[in-house]
């Protein structure tokens, strides 16, 4: 797959896939025992205050002076409201002397743009290991069998991972310019919170000292740890903590956001209750953090692809060109990989918003953000346009893909009939004349595919239709030889054409049921998607078994609709990234902390829609000015070449 | 970003494109080396007054305001990236210009274009910001029950209506809620007959009996059901007979959702409603202001007649401490934050913005004002520009006019009646917060045209 090996596809594929089931399955279906758990937990801790106040009872003055409060969020078993010491003081109300701001611009939009910018830059840097255990990994498996194709990808990783060092710096400086724009803009606010999170924030900095170590170690060590099996190995495992590292100081940084959003471990008046661990896992915090290593691997494969596309068009010779496709291939498959699963990643987020507070699920997706949500649902849409468009083109170089070519435009109709139904709106601002004229807010015909059975029929038909389109890329160049292939055939044709048939019956027996049901039809067309999926990519690339090829893959020949699609996939991704962070940001609407700290600033306003969309904007330009540069830097070392041996050198003397 | 902020996309956008015009100049001058071409200086001279050009440009981005940025981007400033472009293409003819532009550039131009786009499209849609409800609805004086009731009214609805749009108040009830009979989405019940279905469905076995009986203390909101005696201090009835009325079932279900969940729109079996306690936060009504919407929801169905409103008027009800009645100086709706978009008429935004209670406007009807200058710009804003005592920075009449909405002191006009000048002071300084970009030019543009009646 990703060089010329059948066997690297499976061995990749099925290792994204279990990356990816690792991520999601706990999450997803962990919840029922978490439940359990945490009434036992629960019970537990309440056994052991109870005791606590009993000895001091004991051993005190009488009563015990600690006093009780209700936790906004966390229940009991009973479904009461969780009691827990007052460990903490009230939440302020806050006034102008808790706001700073400077002249130029408003300080939420600095702090916007410090915050994104660190994000951006975190994302990077989070994902680019990701990659390099995955593709060091995939180097070490087929050393033996190809040490060519290996050594090619030991240097992809380290080329990567040198890119990312100097993106560490910079995102750590970012962080420094988010924390001290928190405390000079937002003091008071701050200062609430770093009373809450106070030894979160002494961890996460730990945790950042360690990852620093790790990476550096990981990075320097590369080429001693290199020719060693047992050291590569170690090394390749350095990665693995890397990652671990990396993911625990993420959600530690999520714990902060998702507080804001859904408060938990606080009373009604923001005391905290005792127990750091409600606070840090409030109800979001799992769905947001699955959501964000998802994206951020769709985002660091958009940042390589980019980069490897840029290469392409600036390659000297044929090899660099041929490299750089390669490249763009491997960082576009991580990138379509981690791209399928994020929609149902946000389901859950979503679901998990609605079940928090459902005013605040409406507000997202039917009061002022809906708009966004439309805006939302046109950069979906174009990132598969991108990732569709960068596969048939990828298609065209790869002999014996004229037998899949002829369905590409089945395929790009089915897009755009999807794409359309997904971004129409379910009602839109208009002037009494034309509400009038229409007959009411929604239009008799058009307005059906304004509700979510319409829409999410229409995405789980876009993702099933790039599933089919990433299935077809796989075998292009392949002649199936299995006995079965027949069978194989045809059990893969029926998954797509009964996931298609139960979408569309489930989108449109919706329209039948209230809206609090229908909501529900969104898990069966998920499963259904998903199955498509899991069992079409197993299906297909068990039939690779013993399979002829067509020919090498003409690595060097992508065309320049592809190479620019693949742009298109990273900044659109870029945007959505930003816009995606606005919504979840900006539904607080008039609160720094929900129902517990209000913004009393002159900036508690939502932005209108255009104003947001520009500061977007500036946000992706701004920070890929910086990718630029980071990259230049990163470039002025030279690139690793790919190891060969060396020469014995002989003394002068012999020579003569 | 306030208006005369700067715009950060745009001047960001300057920036970069004036590092572009040195960057092409340098490209052209080193091209010209390798190729050694006669008209090399010419070329160098044109293309360095671009990039000086462009730098000029840059720098005076940042002496104009968001407005004027804009203007000034699209009307000349990126023509002369254009021209720049095709010049540079010139250079390049029949040179594989393709090859000779590298690919930096063309990535930056179609990330730009892209991404610029992006933004456009998102201000091609409506636009409507949202500003934070009061923390506590006003109340003037004595108000008639009509007042009070249109008071619940704002509460549910907000103050301004969007034709299309759900108009959604600080109580955030349409989320969820219809109001018309035949109106339904499907998230909670219709609240059409609300008033009638009050004094029916305390009597029914299952509000009695479910989610919990009578007398039971619902948890999350510490209310004990069908008690209105137990209702917290604060929110409790003081007038009426002691039993249980339509008034306390709609209170109750204000302020205690989950006491009784309609049939198919709770939670866990209709065990638990996913509305939120309503005086609690994010909502956090007042006495005065659940009253209010109390009246408005036992009014509504009868437009006009408000005898099955039994909530009494703030000044008689002796449960109010007064928190939410105020000075008779400072209106109700005028507590929320104005804002103006620059979708609304000429007429209503000025009307909006208050401006006929001080200024007599040509053109708009009611603006009779006298406290400030009669708005005859169209002749007096050169005029003033050219007197010496003004101090200001406009060189032409919308500047003026712009300059004088959002500074007003920077000149205060003479009263030649009176024989002194006009107040100063007396204008709001805030206007820049009150308006959007558009609607401050839109604002502009019709005051600059402003002039006195023929004949007067």
């Amino acid at each position: 797959m990703l060089g010329k090996k059948t066997r690297n596809i499976g061995t990749f594929a099925l290792g994204l896939v279990l990356a990816i089931a690792v991520y999601l399955i706990p999450g997803m279906t962990g919840i029922a025992d978490a439940k359990e758990a945490f009434a036992e937990q629960v019970f537990a801790e309440e056994a052991f205050a109870k005791e606590v106040l009993a000895e001091e009872a004991v051993e005190g003055e009488g009563e015990p002076e600690i006093e009780w409060g209700q936790d906004v969020f966390y229940k009991d078993w009973e479904g009461n409201p969780l009691k827990g010491p007052v460990s903490g003081y009230p939440a302020p109300e806050l006034g102008p002397e808790d706001y700073n701001n400077y002249e130029f611009a408003p300080s939420r939009i600095i702090l916007w743009v410090a915050n994104q910018q660190h994000l951006y830059f975190g994302s990077f840097v989070l994902a680019v290991p990701i990659f390099c255990m995955l593709i060091e990994f995939i180097g070490i498996r087929v050393r033996e069998e190809d040490p060519v194709m290996s050594g090619k990808y030991d240097r992809l990783a380290k080329d990567l991972m040198k890119v990312s060092l100097t993106a560490y710096s910079w995102t750590a400086i970012l962080g420094g310019i988010l924390l001290f724009t928190f405390i000079t803009l937002f003091p008071g606010f701050f200062k609430y919170m770093a009373g809450i999170f106070r030894p979160v924030m002494h961890v996460y900095a730990l945790m950042f000292l360690a990852e620093s170590g790790v990476l550096y170690v990981y990075y320097y060590g590369w080429d001693k740890m290199n020719d060693d099996p047992f050291l590569k190995w170690v090394h390749c495992s350095l990665s693995v903590l890397l990652n671990l590292i990396g993911t625990v100081l993420m959600y530690l940084a999520n714990s902060w956001a998702t507080f804001m959003q859904a408060p938990g471990g606080i009373d009604s008046e923001g005391r905290f209750l005792g127990n750091i661990w409600h606070v840090i896992h409030s109800t979001l915090w799992n769905p947001v953090g699955v959501h964000r290593i998802l994206g951020n691997i769709v985002f660091g494969g958009g940042i390589v692809g980019a980069y490897a596309a840029y290469h392409y068009l600036t390659a000297k010779n044929e090899e660099e060109r041929a490299h750089y496709d390669w490249v763009c291939y491997v960082a576009m498959f991580i990138c379509i990989f981690g791209l399928i699963p994020l929609p149902f990643a946000g389901y859950w987020l979503m679901k998990e918003v609605y079940a928090f507070r459902q005013q605040m699920g409406i507000t997202l997706m039917g009061g002022i953000m809906a708009w966004l949500f439309i805006i939302q649902a046109v950069m979906i849409g174009l990132l598969f346009f991108a990732a569709n468009s960068y596969l048939h083109n990828g298609m065209a170089r790869v002999k014996g893909s004229h037998r899949y070519m002829k369905y590409c435009k089945y395929m790009v109709l089915l897009l755009i009939c999807c794409f359309t139904m997904w971004m129409t709106p379910h009602t839109i601002v208009m002037t009494p004349a034309e509400l009038k004229a229409m007959g009411g807010a929604q239009h008799p015909i058009v307005g059906h595919f304004g509700v979510m059975s319409a829409k999410n029929t229409a995405v789980n038909l876009m993702i099933t239709t790039t599933i089919l389109c990433f299935l077809l890329y796989q075998r292009a160049n392949k002649k199936i030889t299995v006995p079965w292939a027949t069978v194989g055939n045809c059990w893969i044709a029926a998954i797509f054409v009964g996931a298609a048939a139960n979408i569309i019956f489930l989108g449109v027996y919706g329209y039948a049921l209230p809206a609090n049901q229908r909501v529900g039809l969104s898990v069966p067309q998920v499963t259904t998607t998903l199955t498509t999926l899991f069992a079409g990519t197993a299906i297909n690339i068990s039939m690779f078994k013993n399979s002829e090829s067509y020919g090498d893959i003409q690595w060097g020949t992508q065309s320049k609709v592809g190479t620019y699609a693949i742009f298109l996939l990273a900044i659109s991704f870029t945007w959505l990234m930003g816009l995606m962070g606005y919504i979840r940001s900006a539904v607080r609407l008039f609160w720094h902390v929900t129902e517990v700290v209000r913004d009393n600033s002159v900036d508690a306003y939502t932005l209108t829609i255009g104003e947001a969309g520009k500061m977007l904007t500036f946000n992706t330009l701004f920070v890929w000015t910086q990718f630029v540069v980071v990259f230049w830097v990163g470039s002025l070392t030279g690139k690793s070449p790919v190891k060969t041996p060396v020469a014995v050198p002989v003394p002068a003397q012999q020579q003569q | 970003m306030l208006p005369e902020q700067h715009d950060i996309l745009f001047s960001f956008l300057s920036i970069v494109f004036a590092v572009f015009g040195v960057f092409v100049f340098g490209n052209v001058v080193l091209n010209c080396r390798e190729r050694e071409l006669s008209g090399g200086k010419m070329w160098g001279g044109v293309f360095g007054i671009f990039a000086i050009a462009s730098f000029m440009m840059t720098v005076h981005m940042f002496s104009l305001n968001q407005g004027e940025q804009l203007s000034f981007f699209f009307s000349i400033y990126i023509w002369l990236i254009i021209v720049l472009l095709l010049t540079w293409g010139i250079f390049f003819k029949s040179n594989n210009i393709e090859s000779q532009s590298p690919p930096i550039i063309r990535g930056f131009f179609f990330w730009t274009t892209v991404s610029v786009l992006l933004a456009g499209y998102t201000n091609w849609l409506p636009q409507q910001r949202s500003d934070p409800p009061p923390k506590e609805a006003a109340v003037v004086g004595d108000v008639t029950m009509e007042e009070f009731a249109e008071m619940g009214r704002v509460i549910i609805f907000g103050a301004k209506q969007v034709a299309g749009q759900k108009s959604i108040g600080k109580g955030q009830c349409p989320l969820c809620h219809t109001f018309d009979p035949g109106d339904h989405m499907g998230r909670c019940p219709n609240l059409f007959g609300v008033e009638k279905r009050s004094h029916d469905r305390i009597k029914e076995d299952r509000y009695l009996n479910l989610p919990m009986k009578i007398g039971e203390t619902e948890p999350a909101s510490g209310i004990v059901k069908g008690m209105p005696a137990d209702i917290p201090e604060e929110y409790r009835r003081q007038n009426g007979p002691e039993e249980l009325i339509g008034e306390d079932y709609i209170r109750e279900s204000l302020m205690c959702p989950t006491c009784y969940v309609v049939t198919g729109f709770g939670k866990a079996g209709d065990t638990k409603s996913p509305m939120p306690v309503i005086v609690k936060p994010p909502i956090s009504l007042s006495r005065v202001e659940l009253n209010a919407v109390v009246a408005y929801l036992q009014s509504k169905d009868t437009p006009g007649e408000y005898a099955s409103v039994t909530v009494p008027l703030p000044q008689d009800d002796a449960g109010n401490t007064g928190g939410a009645v105020v000075e008779e100086d400072s209106g109700g709706d005028e507590d929320a934050p104005t804002f103006v978009t620059g979708q609304e008429d000429i007429q209503a935004m000025i009307n909006t913005l208050g401006c006929p209670l001080c200024h007599t406007i040509p053109g708009v009807e009611g603006a009779m004002g006298e406290l400030g200058p009669k708005l005859h710009e169209k002749i007096n804003a050169p005029k003033r520009i050219k007197d010496p005592n003004y101090k200001g920075n406009a060189t032409n009449t919308k500047e003026y006019v712009r300059e004088s909405i959002l500074k007003p002191s920077a000149y205060v006009v003479y009263n030649e009646e009176a024989g002194e000048s006009f107040p100063d002071g007396l204008m709001p300084t805030t206007f820049g917060q009150m308006l959007s970009v558009e609607a401050l030019d839109k604002l502009v543009d019709f005051i600059s045209q402003t002039e006195a009646p023929a004949g007067s």
